[in-house]
Order: C-alpha cells, then sequence, then structure tokens
C-alpha cells in the first residue's frame, strides 16, 4: 500500500514552521481512534493513514522522505492487528479505504459523513447481522421501546 | 422535584442491591466462618476503593461520552491495551462463569433441583434479558430485587449475637488456628471480590447506555457514595452471620446451603426465601453486568457497534460476543467444576488483573483532552494513586500467596 515512513530518520530538518489551523498528530489525534458515521454509529478504530504526495508527481511505490509535502488521502482500518501488535506490514488487500474526504469532524472520535452500512470496513458486522444475529426472533426489537 | 427524588432514591438502591455479587457472597461467607469479623476492615479499603474508580469511570463516560476500552485503546496503543484486553477479558469470562453457576445454585436451594439442570436454563434466562429488556429497567429491577439481601443485616440482629464479642472481633487479628499466609490469602481474595475489575467497564460503558451527560454527574456521584457503603455494610452482615454461627460450630463454607444456615437459625423459612430471592437477584445482575462487560470491552477495544440501546442487529458482533461468552461459561459449568470452587478462584483473578483495568481508568481522567475542566483534583488523584499501590501490591502477592497456602487450604 502507499504507506510510507515520513523521512524524519533520513533527512535533518529544522522545527516545524507555525501552520495556519489545528495542528494534528498522527499517533495522538489520529491512531487508534474511534470512527463514528454520519449518525454516530461506531464503524472501527483507526489503524493507518494512507498518505499522497500533494503534486501526485511521486509514483506510489516511491518511498516518503519528508522533502515532498504530502496529504492525508484516506483513512485506513482492517484485520491488521496482528501486524500492528507483532511489527510487518500486512498485504495491501487486508486494507479498508475511508477517504479523507467524508471526514467532518475529530475530535475525541473521528466523524464521517457517511453512512456505516455504505462501507466496505463494516462488511463483517453486516455479515454477523445477515446470517446470525438477523435471524434470531427478536433481533429487529428496539429495546428502548419495551 | 418528586420525580427527581424518585431518580436519586432509586439509583442509590439499585446501587446497594447491585453492590454483591457470587464473589462477595461466597468470599465474605467463607471468610466469616473461618475469620469472623477480623477481616471486615477489607472490604471497608475495597468498598472506598470501589467508589473512587467508580466514580472517575462514570465521569469519564459522561464527560467525553467515550466508554473506557476504547480510550485505553487509544491512548495506551494496541499492544498494551491487547493485552489489558486479554486479562481483562479472562478475569470478566471467569467473574461470568461464576456468576452463572451462582444463580443455579441459588435456584437449587429453591428448588432441590441439582444446580447443573439450572444451567442452562440461568443462561438462557440471562441472554433473554441481555436481548430484549431495556437497560435501566434491566439494571433496576436486579437491584430492587437484590436489597432482599438486606435479610442478611436482619438475621444479624434476631441472632442476638454479644455485641461486645463482636465488636472486638473488628480488630485486624490473624486468628489462633489460622496462619498469617492464609489471613492475607483471604484478605486479598476480599479485597478482589469487591473491586471486581469489570465494574469500572460497566460503569463507563453505562453511563453511555444511560447517556449521562455533566448534569447526570452529582446524582451519580450520590448513587455511588451512599450506595456502595451500604452495600458494603451487607458484605460485611454476610460475614457477621457466618462468624456467629458457623465459627463457634466449626462449619466451613463450602456451599451455598451453607450460607443459608445462619439465616435459617435467624428468620426461619420465610427470612430464608426471602434471602434466596436476594440471592438469585444478586448473581443474575452480576451475570448481566459481566456478560455485557465482555461485549464492551471487546467491542470497544476493535472499534464494532455495541450497547444494549441499540436494536441487536445494529450491534451484531457485541451481541455474538456475549452469545459466544454465555457458551463458555455454560460449557465449562457442565464440566461438573464446583462453581463455588470456581468464584474463590474467580476473586483472586481479579485482584490479579486490579491493575491493568484501574490504571488507564485513572490516566484517562487526567487528560484534558477526553476530561476538558473535568479532569480529575488533587484529593482523587491522591486517593487514585494510593489505591494504585496497594492493588499493585494485592496483585503482585495473590499468586504467590495462592500457591504457599494452597488456595486457602
Amino acid at each position: 500500500m502507499r504507506r510510507r515512513r515520513t523521512g524524519s530518520r533520513d533527512v535533518p530538518r529544522g522545527p516545524e514552521p507555525r501552520q495556519p489551523g489545528r495542528v494534528l498528530d498522527a499517533r495522538l489525534h489520529l491512531l487508534d481512534r474511534q470512527v463514528l458515521d454520519v449518525d454516530g454509529m461506531p464503524v472501527c478504530t483507526l489503524d493507518d493513514l494512507e498518505l499522497e504526495a500533494v503534486d501526485g508527481r511521486s509514483a506510489p511505490d516511491e518511498p516518503i522522505d519528508g522533502s515532498v509535502p504530502v496529504v492525508v488521502a484516506a483513512l485506513l482500518t482492517g484485520p491488521v492487528l496482528g501486524t500492528r501488535v507483532f511489527g510487518g506490514r500486512p498485504p495491501a488487500s487486508r486494507w479498508h479505504r475511508l477517504s479523507w474526504a467524508h471526514v467532518v469532524d475529530i475530535g475525541t472520535a473521528v466523524r464521517l459523513s457517511v453512512r456505516s452500512d455504505d462501507l466496505d470496513a463494516t462488511w463483517l458486522e453486516r455479515w454477523t447481522h445477515d446470517h446470525i444475529i438477523g435471524r434470531i426472533p427478536g433481533g429487529h426489537h428496539d429495546p428502548e421501546s419495551s | 422535584m418528586k420525580s427527581r427524588l424518585l431518580t436519586v432514591a432509586l439509583g442509590i438502591l439499585t446501587a446497594i442491591g447491585g453492590f454483591l455479587d457470587a464473589g462477595d457472597l461466597v468470599t465474605n461467607a467463607v471468610v466469616g466462618s473461618r475469620f469472623g469479623l477480623s477481616l471486615a476492615w477489607v472490604v471497608v479499603v475495597g468498598v472506598v476503593g470501589i467508589c473512587v474508580f467508580a466514580h472517575m469511570s462514570g465521569k469519564v463516560a459522561a464527560v467525553s461520552g467515550r466508554a473506557t476500552f476504547e480510550i485505553i485503546r487509544e491512548r495506551l496503543g494496541p499492544t498494551t491495551a491487547g493485552l489489558n484486553l486479554a486479562a481483562s477479558l479472562a478475569v470478566t469470562v471467569l467473574t461470568l462463569i461464576a456468576e452463572v453457576g451462582g444463580i443455579a445454585l441459588a435456584l437449587q436451594l429453591a428448588s432441590s433441583v441439582d444446580h447443573r439442570l439450572w444451567v442452562p436454563v440461568a443462561a438462557l434466562a440471562v441472554w433473554l434479558v441481555l436481548w430484549r429488556v431495556k437497560f435501566n429497567l434491566m439494571e433496576n429491577v436486579t437491584g430492587l430485587l437484590g436489597l432482599a439481601l438486606v435479610g442478611f443485616a436482619v438475621a444479624v440482629f434476631l441472632l442476638g449475637p454479644d455485641w461486645g464479642d463482636l465488636a472486638a472481633q473488628l480488630v485486624p487479628q490473624v486468628p489462633v488456628q489460622e496462619s498469617a499466609a492464609v489471613y492475607w490469602y483471604f484478605a486479598v481474595a476480599l479485597f478482589g471480590a469487591a473491586m471486581t475489575p469489570y465494574e469500572v467497564f460497566f460503569f463507563s460503558s453505562g453511563g453511555v447506555e444511560d447517556r449521562w451527560t455533566v448534569k447526570d454527574l452529582a446524582t451519580s456521584r450520590l448513587n455511588v457514595l451512599v450506595g456502595f457503603p451500604l452495600g458494603g455494610l451487607l458484605s460485611i452482615s454476610i460475614a457477621a452471620c457466618a462468624a456467629i454461627v458457623l465459627l463457634p460450630a466449626g462449619i466451613q463454607v463450602d456451599s451455598m446451603s451453607q450460607l443459608t444456615l445462619p439465616i435459617a437459625e435467624a428468620g426461619g423459612t420465610l427470612l430464608v426465601a426471602v434471602v434466596i430471592v436476594g440471592l438469585v437477584a444478586a448473581t443474575f445482575g452480576a451475570a448481566l453486568e459481566t456478560a455485557l462487560s465482555t461485549g464492551y470491552t471487546l467491542s470497544q477495544y476493535l472499534g464494532w457497534s455495541w450497547g444494549k440501546f441499540r436494536r441487536p442487529v445494529h450491534a451484531p458482533r457485541f451481541h455474538l460476543a456475549m452469545i459466544l461468552a454465555l457458551v463458555v461459561a455454560v460449557g465449562v459449568l457442565m464440566t461438573n467444576v464446583d462453581p463455588i470452587a470456581v468464584t474463590e478462584y474467580s476473586v483472586v483473578f481479579s485482584a490479579v488483573a486490579l491493575p491493568l483495568t484501574y490504571l488507564p481508568i485513572l490516566v484517562v481522567a487526567n487528560d484534558p483532552e477526553y476530561m476538558g475542566e473535568h479532569v480529575n483534583g488533587r484529593v482523587m488523584n491522591l486517593l487514585g494513586t494510593v489505591y494504585l499501590v496497594i492493588l499493585v501490591v494485592a496483585a503482585l502477592a495473590a499468586i504467590p500467596l495462592m500457591i504457599a497456602t494452597e488456595a486457602g487450604g
């Protein structure tokens, strides 16, 4: 996938210039945050970010070394706990992408402007729904109404 | 105003009734029958501790709207939080097994039908409540019926003990017939029973289920600060009953029926019937809470949709996790293990897992990003830190003491 190391280890850099707006630390404010859909329904936990060079000049597999400005293209999630805990890289097919364009707010959770049902990332949730929980009588009952 | 008073009263009553679970019931009776009231101080220490941390986790949920395990993963990362999850989940499932076993044993007392026949019935009933019943209703009914355990306090008065003698037992000392190691082993067990780790997850997630806001904080604090100490008093009265009747007779508690021996002596069949209702309600309530806690911790760590306030089809993996936990509980109990023994082990392993579950909540309660102006004050942090030291000591001592005393021999 297009996930790459930013090159702080390779290229000596001065202190970051002050940026307008809010500065987000990827590790502190994004990774492992709960992602919620437009209705406040939990979607997933954020596992990684997909970065893209601003000008789009660099090829997708070229390592990003910090010399090119990059933007966050997508939030990544998926069944990747194994590699996150023990290291290594999961195969690209494991990732589910949530486009950065859908992000509306980053607070104590990351909020999206789309519905969780429309996302690939929640297929397992839907599968469990369709094949197990939805088939047990009363699964559609609203507990708040009784 | 009237309805507000009613809400507060209801909250306090359910907190008293909901305080006791199978671990508290069994451990207090065992301790009372062997050590009299010389370990009652541990219950006091435990109650203060659970008040501090229950309040903290309720506050985190009310202010940030996020439940504890989401924040644990976010702040500690997948590896540390994963270890935490593994430990918490193992202890919570062990507690669930103990609670389902407890329901079955209490029903056996009432019906004389073997407890193994009751186990699937009990688990099915627990699942049905999880599947259908509204969160508030579930909490209130089990909490209020659990109040029937006041029968233990009534029994203490009916037994008419020598109060001076009973008060003299309150001094922490190792009885002559027991060794110091055994005394401390049961001190750790009692502490683990009072502070069972699932409670933190349950309170924080329950706050989200109940849609607590900052406005509800005062009410929740009152529930905890009044309800739990009174619940602790009930714990001590169980130990007192055992100390008055079982200790002089040299009877050691190894079944649920011995728990009700003092009750039968004090108040006859009627009081026993009342207490059995309390036993069923208390263990049933705790089984619901532990089952929910397994779902909460797993779902929050993995980012799944969760919560009883949602329709089951809108939180499918959460409900599946709880079903699996109940299936495991039934499976284990069907192997003919002694539910009382499972309970005794579950409280000791609870003590081992305590620091892992309580440290993160202390960290989060100090996080201005989540808590804003509601971060912990100095007093809370001091109390929290003191308790963390106690928790670590208890956790480190638990396993060596268990081996040295052959689990209390």
